[in-house]
């Protein structure tokens, strides 16, 4: 790959992180507007650096880019931030927002490391890196397991409702609800900051094979199903016995990611 | 010390003789003077609610207090149109009945809460006017703590035993905190004015009223400072609705599945509340299986209700048996009461014949050195405490057991204590 156009995207990256910054900062507290502004305003900004990496790349090879899966990637997260772009000028959808700026970033950040930086400088920092990687997926793991075992009490609990034999000892409809919306954004912002981590990690220690990997394939449909079910809740407001039901979904998800992580592969495959 | 209980409730007396009874808040002043002024009464109070009239008084050992005929006199009623509904209680029988009044187990609707309250400021009163002594003031303050050990333990009082506070319970269930909610009225029936008066109290502040009849819509928008909705705009406004009551006399559904799917629609899945207690049903059941949605009819707070009551029958059973055994605690620690005087008079008694025996002692013997007095000291009060221990330890194994009073007759006689 070129090596401005790297450059390039890396700056389109990180103001791309802003975004994904006020969707996490969002999901935790609840609080728009402001953070909003300044997230829309880097986004723009990077769009048109994003824009000006892939015409240099494209000047560069002589055809568009999408040789490989990272240019691909690149390539889609343009697409998708452009079509958000209009959307949102056309129309103000600025809920889709929570779903566009994480997956934009994501998208870029993988197109990014398909231009690996150098290898690590210390052992150290290596382990380091990826003891924080392990530390935010058992946290967000945590918070999975908490709206897996809510989103449980949940069903019951409509259950007992629907079928008016109340008098259980469960908490009420609304609480659980909030709970498990709760526990989801906590384990959403966990998980994503834990693949960002992951995927620096992959690429630093063995370039750009990574990405053929399974596991890091499981790993990224997992995440973007998160991600869906996220925007589904925010935005689309679903909730209640549907929510519970997908939570389910990706909770079974995480746990096949998880095992494919810890080594049970192969013991599933022999 | 005796306790004696006379009164009627609503088991023994209808509401015309319970009426002629009842003690209103200022005429009790008066009445507990009188009462105390009755015969033999050491101590009285009187409870007086709208099930019950109740007199407890505390009287000496062989008085018998004249309780039928000031009840008759004060409050003007012949004794025999009373008297068959009277029911007259003694020592541990009417502490057990106190004890069972108390801990909501005699009234009306089981486990209500409002009885303690009553019973509370009935000695409140009592106390302020000087009625009570250290003899009722035990009882009674253990029959308080009885009631909240009940409450607190069998959980007697939890779940609703009326139909429209089922359903304010049951939106409880569904929202948790109702603080903030809106709830749409439709229909101004007797029924739906209850439950929306037990939504406003557990703090529902957005009360909206829609009927027929605009007059009546607007006298139960001003019970709970709600506003009215124009009947024509019902379901405009019923995407804003958390709950909505309906209980109008219209002859066929008001709300379809396909109006109610468009309203939770419109509120993006948050959850909504219908409570219909019209008959005929003012609400298409099929609504129910809507997600998010939640239709109780008449029925299902009806079965609520009868639930809740056979809950409550089992509880009561449970609460029985702690007032049983806590009466029985209460008779062992009355009966340990009435032997002390006893055992004081004993001691008292026991020291001052050591005095004297000491006093004559020195005259005797003249001056002393400090050895030899500590030594007569040490002496007589290790006698003195060794012969009392025998006469002590007999006295409180025997209080509380039905024989022991002939016991401790015997030993005030031994030990030549006045009689």
């Amino acid at each position: 790959m070129h090596e401005m156009s790297v450059m390039w995207l890396r700056i389109a990256a990180v103001l791309y992180s802003l975004g994904l910054l006020h969707v996490l900062l969002t999901l935790i507290h609840r609080r728009r507007d402001r953070v909003f502004r300044v997230a829309i305003v880097a986004f723009y900004t990077g769009v048109v650096i994003h824009a000006v990496s892939i015409v240099e790349q494209t000047a560069a090879a002589g055809r568009i880019p999408a040789n490989d899966f990272f240019q691909s990637a690149s390539l889609c997260g343009l697409l998708c931030a452009l079509l958000f772009l209009f959307l949102y000028w056309r129309y103000g959808y600025e809920s889709l927002a929570v779903f566009v700026f994480p997956l934009v970033f994501v998208l870029a950040l993988v197109g990014e490391l398909g231009s690996p930086v150098a290898s690590w400088a210390d052992t150290r920092l290596r382990s380091a890196w990826l003891v924080v990687h392990v530390v935010l997926v058992l946290i967000g793991y945590a918070a999975l397991l908490l709206t897996a075992v809510t989103s449980i009490l949940y069903l019951v609990r409509e259950r007992q409702l629907k079928t008016k034999k109340s008098g259980g000892t469960l908490p009420p409809l609304g609480t659980l609800d909030t709970m498990m919306s709760r526990a989801l954004s906590i384990g959403f912002v966990f998980i994503t900051l834990a693949v960002i981590a992951g995927s620096t990690w992959a690429s630093i220690e063995s370039g750009t094979r990574w990405i053929r990997d399974p596991r890091i394939i499981i790993s990224l449909a997992t995440w973007a199903l998160y991600l869906v079910i996220v925007f589904l809740r925010v935005t689309a407001g679903w909730r209640g016995r549907k929510a519970a039901f997908m939570v389910l979904g990706l909770v079974g998800c995480s746990a096949i990611t998880w095992a494919a992580h810890t080594g049970l592969k192969s013991l599933l495959s022999r | 010390m005796r306790f004696l209980i006379t009164g009627v409730n609503h088991k023994t007396a209808p509401v015309e003789v319970r009426e002629k009874l009842a003690f209103d808040p200022h005429a009790l002043a008066p009445a507990l003077s009188g009462l105390m002024s009755c015969h033999g009464v050491s101590e009285g109070v009187i409870l007086s609610t709208c099930n019950r009239v109740e007199i407890a008084v505390t009287a000496q050992n062989g008085d018998e207090p004249a309780v039928d005929s000031f009840l008759s006199e004060s409050r003007r009623v012949p004794l025999g149109e009373i008297a068959p509904h009277l029911y007259h209680l003694a020592d541990q029988e009417a502490i057990h009945h106190l004890f069972r009044v108390a801990a909501s187990l005699d009234s009306m609707v089981i486990g209500e809460p409002q009885i303690l309250g009553q019973i509370k400021s009935a000695y409140a009163a009592a106390k302020a006017h000087g009625a009570v002594g250290g003899f009722l003031d035990a009882i009674l303050t253990r029959a308080f703590s009885v009631a909240k050990r009940v409450r607190t333990e069998t959980g007697i009082g939890e779940n609703a035993v009326s139909v429209s506070y089922a359903a304010v319970e049951l939106a409880r269930e569904i929202f948790g905190t109702l603080a903030g909610k809106s709830v749409m009225i439709v229909g101004a029936g007797k029924m739906s004015e209850l439950a929306a008066q037990h939504l406003h109290r557990s703090g529902v502040t957005n009360i909206f009223v829609a009927n027929r009849t605009y007059e009546r819509a607007r006298e139960m928008a001003g019970l709970f400072q709600g506003a009215i909705v124009e009947y024509e705009q019902l379901l405009a406004a019923l995407p804003q609705m958390d709950i909505v009551i309906t209980s109008s006399g219209a002859p066929h559904y008001i709300l379809k599945k396909a109006d109610v799917r468009r309203i939770i629609e419109a509120r993006r899945n948050r959850p909504i509340f219908l409570i219909d207690i019209a008959v005929p049903r003012n609400i298409e059941p099929a609504v129910n299986e809507i997600d998010n949605v939640f239709l109780y009819d008449i029925d299902d707070l009806q079965r609520v209700v009868a639930a809740n009551i056979g809950e409550r029958k089992k509880r009561a059973d449970q609460a029985e048996e702690i007032v049983a055994a806590e009466v029985e605690r209460m008779m062992a620690r009355l009966k340990a009461r009435e032997v002390v005087p006893t055992i004081v008079g004993l001691q008292e008694q026991l020291e001052q014949m050591r005095l004297a025996e000491v006093a004559r002692l020195r005259g005797k013997l003249g001056a002393l050195t400090p050895q030899q007095e500590e030594a007569i000291e040490s002496l007589t009060r290790g006698l003195v405490a060794k012969i009392a221990h025998g006469p002590i330890s007999e006295l409180r194994r025997q209080a509380g057991r039905p024989e022991g009073l002939a016991i401790v007759e015997a030993i005030r006689k031994v030990f030549r204590l006045e009689s």
